[in-house]
């Protein structure tokens, strides 16, 4: 039967010791968001803030995020950035992206304290909206067997987990961190397996058939730039795309600007992509942009027997080369 | 930039080669009419020196800052074009080639098309041409020392050559003697010199040369540094015998106790050897070694009361407490002569070689004829893996007897897509009629017949020699055969002569397989160590197959021998002395000059995530820490001295903070511009 697994007061007793210790500058968790049955990311320096912490399976960040993604505004002369610690909260999924960060040298091991979190499933936040539209909140969600339970402005609702729970949780690999310093419940075991189904559809498309799917899906995109500054995997100090000497792509929202973007950021994270799914979570115009992400993890899987993410050790996809691998698809 | 653009563009006919298909006249004219160009001009040879003479006066004269050449690949001529530039006083590197032959005229028929596409290429270099940029071309010392890895014949004379020429020299076997596979040939054809009458000289030469320091029993473990300047670093593994008080003397191997219980590598498993051993008596050092695996004392822990040899030993030479040891050194060149293996004969099942005991491999039967071979010369029928019978009180030995008859196979593991081997060995054809001949000399009588696919006799003498062989009367039957099996004593070779169309079976008492020259099966050793490339065949591939045979891909490293492909020993010691004279042109003019188009890092863009460092072929990026607004980072930082300007960083990195100088991003993009837009 499947549970809620984390133990909030087991959460907030080891976040308090972790906050506590010298070494240590950030903890990055969840806490209530301010609307409907969201939760947002906690960034605690106190040990006054760990009250807050909470997981739910609304928790649905990928926070390995903000571990790359931040600002570095000049710091006075003679001063040096604070080096101590960042402890974080991951999902079985979101610990592949530290893995990921961590072969490409986006810091050590030691620099990060890695609270794993047993996952057996989060809420998609679109499907719950549609689900409950009028909730106000900030509510509550449950797990409670196949179902989950909704909370909020003083009712109870619950709803069988298949109509809500998020699509990439249902062909989830690893529910269970592949790193971490500490667990926070019991290991999950693999409860599903991933067949590619979902991408099956845009494999058998013609050349033509594609390029107008996509164009119709780009046309939409309003370059807003979520689905790149969400991805755990996207944070060059200076995106090649935001560059003006070369130009790559002009800031103009149209369809061959907008293709020049999708293209790009699928082709930069080819080898690279941990299947978070984040980018298109957050795109509010409901371009699906894992289908590209899931066509090029399928075929880097396939063909070179890689999986980004799943070994600190690995060297990035992209850097290694062997006599055997496959090349018939070089014309 | 040196002031606004002022484009020369010149356009090559090659004769025929582009004016034929391109109208040159079209495209110089509307070259002519592109924004920046000051001169446009086509001439029937641009690389002759009347065309650069055209480009260099007009540098002069019209003050040209820019120069777009559209001819041939710049692989053929974009240093002679660069030279004109440098000649004139222009930066070299402000010159751009468009290919409008390999790339527009050789592939297209149709003329308008062909012109179309070589305005639009020509268009495209001179958009890139006014994004260029000087650059300068700096130079480093080089040692003037030489590593040679591998000294067989063609490791040797690569040796005594650049030694000769006063250049230190350090000869790295891996093997405990000096000599290589022609060591074990008996004659070499065609002219039936004793091999070891010719190599042996040159053998003790290399161990004496005062310029030559020799490593053997030794593997190059490391190498780092570029052209002019590798470290270098060499495991000398331990003979356990101390090499200044071995004296050769053989005490030791009389007394081991393996003695007489080991297959000998030198005879290709057929002579006996101990656990202490000297692997043939002209052997080079002449100290002996002691095989780790096999010696009861180093393997077992135990050799009767107190290992045979030390006792037996004189000077006091053995001690097991000899540990490998490590040197290090600094060489300016390398010239890998690391040799081939023989092909392995059980990847052809259908032969029985390692099923039938006279079903032996072309290198056993020269050690067969060899006077210093197990039989000491003489052709007699195998018995392997049969322990002697020991001799009763008063019985007479019974000499093994001589074959009748003996038949050779050519083409085993050459010429053959089954075995993954398309390429002809080059030697085999030639070595079957020598050991014919052999044959024929030594057994009296004996019938010899050689069933061949094509007789190749390209060489000075060889077709001679082919005929004097035919004409002693050796049989060749032109046939692939099929299987061979026993019946009776008799091996059956089965075939079909393709001659007459006659399937046949033909009876033997043996049979010879002329085996092929396959690369190393430890060639990947040197690969990951110096980046080499293998041709499809997978030897060591060379800079150009015509032009630069004996160069590799990078500066300062040289292939000689077998290593690069199937050679005999003519060819083998002419590549020698050709690689020997190429790593003494560095080491002579004591400079090199580095690559200028190298790699730039900007740090500010970087994020350190080392993609670059990894994919870098020739080490030369690393991460540093740096100091960023007080922000302590790592970046990438290229040793512009080891970049060779290939550009994979480049096209790995993300955050496009790493450009290569001339194919930078801002100088790549308007050159696509061009091309993409359609007329």
């Amino acid at each position: 039967m499947v549970e809620q697994l984390i133990d909030t007061d087991k959460l907030k007793k080891i976040a308090e010791e972790v906050i506590s210790r010298e070494d240590v500058r950030l903890l990055i968790g969840y806490r209530k968001g301010t609307f409907g049955f969201r939760m947002r990311p906690a960034f605690v320096e106190e040990v006054s803030e760990v009250g807050e912490l909470e997981f739910t399976p609304a928790c649905v960040n990928n926070l390995a995020t903000y571990l790359t993604n931040y600002e570095r505004p000049p710091l006075p002369r003679g001063t040096t950035n604070d080096t101590r610690k960042v402890a974080v909260m991951v999902k079985g999924c979101d610990s592949r992206a530290l893995l990921q960060q961590m072969v490409e040298l986006a810091y050590k091991r030691d620099d990060v304290i890695i609270l794993g979190i047993p996952c057996n499933g989060v809420i998609d936040p679109a499907k719950v909206d549609k689900r409950f539209p009028e909730a106000k909140g900030p509510g509550d969600v449950k797990r409670e067997g196949d179902n989950f339970t909704f909370s909020a402005d003083g009712k109870t609702e619950t709803v069988p987990a298949a109509e809500v729970i998020a699509d990439k949780c249902t062909r989830c690999r690893y529910p269970t961190p592949l790193v971490y310093d500490e667990l926070l419940a019991p290991e999950v075991e693999r409860f599903a397996d991933d067949t590619y189904e979902d991408i099956a559809g845009l494999e058998k498309r013609g050349s033509d058939e594609k390029w107008a799917y996509w164009e119709e899906k780009f046309s939409r995109c309003v370059r807003c730039y979520g689905c790149r500054n969400v991805c755990p995997m996207c944070y060059c100090d200076e995106c090649v795309l935001d560059r003006l000497s070369p130009q790559w792509m002009r800031r103009s929202v149209d369809i061959s600007e907008n293709t020049a973007y999708h293209i790009s950021r699928a082709y930069h994270l080819a080898g690279r992509c941990i299947q978070c799914g984040e980018c298109q979570r957050v795109c509010p115009m409901d371009i699906p942009i894992m289908e590209m992400n899931r066509k090029f993890y399928k075929d880097v899987a396939e063909f070179y027997e890689y999986e980004p993410g799943t070994d600190a050790e690995e060297k990035p996809l992209l850097s290694i080369f062997s006599v055997d691998d496959k090349e018939d698809f070089i014309l | 930039m040196n002031g606004r653009p002022r484009i020369g563009v010149y356009i090559c006919h090659c004769g025929v080669n582009i004016a034929h298909t391109v109208d040159v006249q079209e495209v110089t004219d509307f070259a002519a009419g592109l924004p920046d160009v000051a001169v446009a001009r086509n001439y029937s040879y641009m690389c002759s020196d009347p065309g650069q003479a055209l480009i260099t006066e007009d540098i002069k004269e019209l003050g040209l800052n820019r120069v777009v050449v559209a001819s041939c690949s710049p692989r053929m001529h974009e240093l002679t074009f660069r030279k004109a530039l440098a000649g004139a006083g222009l930066n070299p590197y402000y010159l751009e080639m468009a290919n409008i032959r390999e790339q527009c005229s050789w592939v297209h028929e149709d003329r308008s098309i062909a012109t179309s596409k070589a305005k639009k290429l020509v268009a495209s270099a001179i958009s890139k041409s006014r994004m260029l940029e000087a650059l300068e071309v700096k130079e480093v010392d080089v040692e003037p020392a030489a590593l040679i890895i591998g000294a067989g014949i063609s490791g040797i004379q690569t040796a005594l050559d650049i030694a000769d020429a006063g250049f230190k020299v350090y000869l790295v076997e891996k093997s405990p003697t000096v000599g290589g596979h022609m060591a074990q040939l008996d004659k070499t054809f065609p002219t039936l010199d004793c091999s070891a009458c010719i190599l042996t000289p040159k053998m003790v030469d290399v161990g004496n040369h005062p310029n030559i320091e020799l490593y053997t029993y030794s593997q190059v473990e490391e190498i780092s540094g570029y052209v002019g300047n590798f470290d270098v670093k060499v495991r000398r593994k331990s003979r356990y015998v101390d090499m200044a008080k071995c004296t050769g003397c053989g005490d030791c191997a009389e007394a081991c106790r393996m003695a007489g219980r080991i297959s000998n590598e030198f005879d290709e498993g057929m002579g006996m050897r101990g656990a202490i051993y000297l692997p043939f008596p002209q052997a080079v050092p002449a100290k002996y070694t002691i095989d780790k695996e096999k010696c009861l004392f180093l393997s077992k822990g135990k050799c009767g009361e107190s290992p045979k040899c030390a006792e037996a030993c004189q000077p006091g030479a053995v001690n097991f407490d000899i540990e490998d040891e490590i040197i290090e050194f600094k060489v300016g060149t390398i010239v890998v002569a690391s040799g081939f293996d023989v092909f392995d004969a059980t990847l052809k099942p259908e032969y029985g070689y390692g099923v039938y005991d006279n079903v032996v491999t072309a290198l056993e039967f020269e050690r067969l004829v060899s006077a210093s071979g197990p039989t000491g010369g003489k052709i007699t029928m195998l018995e392997r893996g049969k322990k002697k019978k020991k001799k009763k009180e008063g019985e007479e030995e019974v000499p093994p007897r001589m074959p009748e008859s003996i038949t050779f196979i050519q083409c085993v593991g050459s010429r053959d897509k089954s075995v993954g081997n398309e390429y002809c060995s080059r030697v085999c054809c030639m070595y079957t009629a020598k050991q014919a001949h052999l044959a024929k000399d030594k057994i009296p009588g004996v019938d010899v017949s050689v069933f061949y696919m094509d007789v190749r006799a390209f060489g000075k003498g060889f077709e001679e020699f082919y005929d004097r062989v035919r004409r002693e009367g050796v049989n060749y039957i032109r046939g692939n055969p099929s299987e061979i099996f026993k019946r009776g004593d008799k091996l059956v070779v089965k075939a079909e002569d393709t001659l007459t169309a006659t399937p046949l079976e033909h009876e033997t008492d043996m049979v010879v397989l002329a085996v092929g020259l396959t690369p190393r099966s430890d060639r990947r050793e040197i690969i990951d160590m110096l980046k080499l490339s293998q041709s499809p065949d997978l030897f060591y591939l060379e800079a150009h197959p015509k032009l630069r045979p004996v160069d590799t891909a990078t500066d300062g490293i040289y292939l000689a021998g077998c290593c690069q492909a199937p050679k005999d020993i003519p060819d083998a010691v002419a590549q020698a002395k050709g690689a020997a004279s190429a790593a003494m042109i560095p080491m002579a003019s004591g400079k090199v000059k580095v690559e200028a188009q190298t790699s730039i890092v900007n740090e500010a863009a970087c994020r350190g995530c080392g993609f670059c460092v990894e994919i870098c072929p020739f080490s030369a990026i690393e991460l540093v820490e740096v100091n960023q607004m007080g922000w302590m980072r790592e970046v990438a930082r290229v040793n512009e001295a080891l970049c060779k300007g290939c550009g994979a960083c480049a096209a790995g990195c993300l955050s496009g903070a790493i450009q290569q100088r001339s194919f930078k991003d801002t100088q790549i993009l308007p050159q696509i511009i061009v091309l993409g837009v359609n007329e």
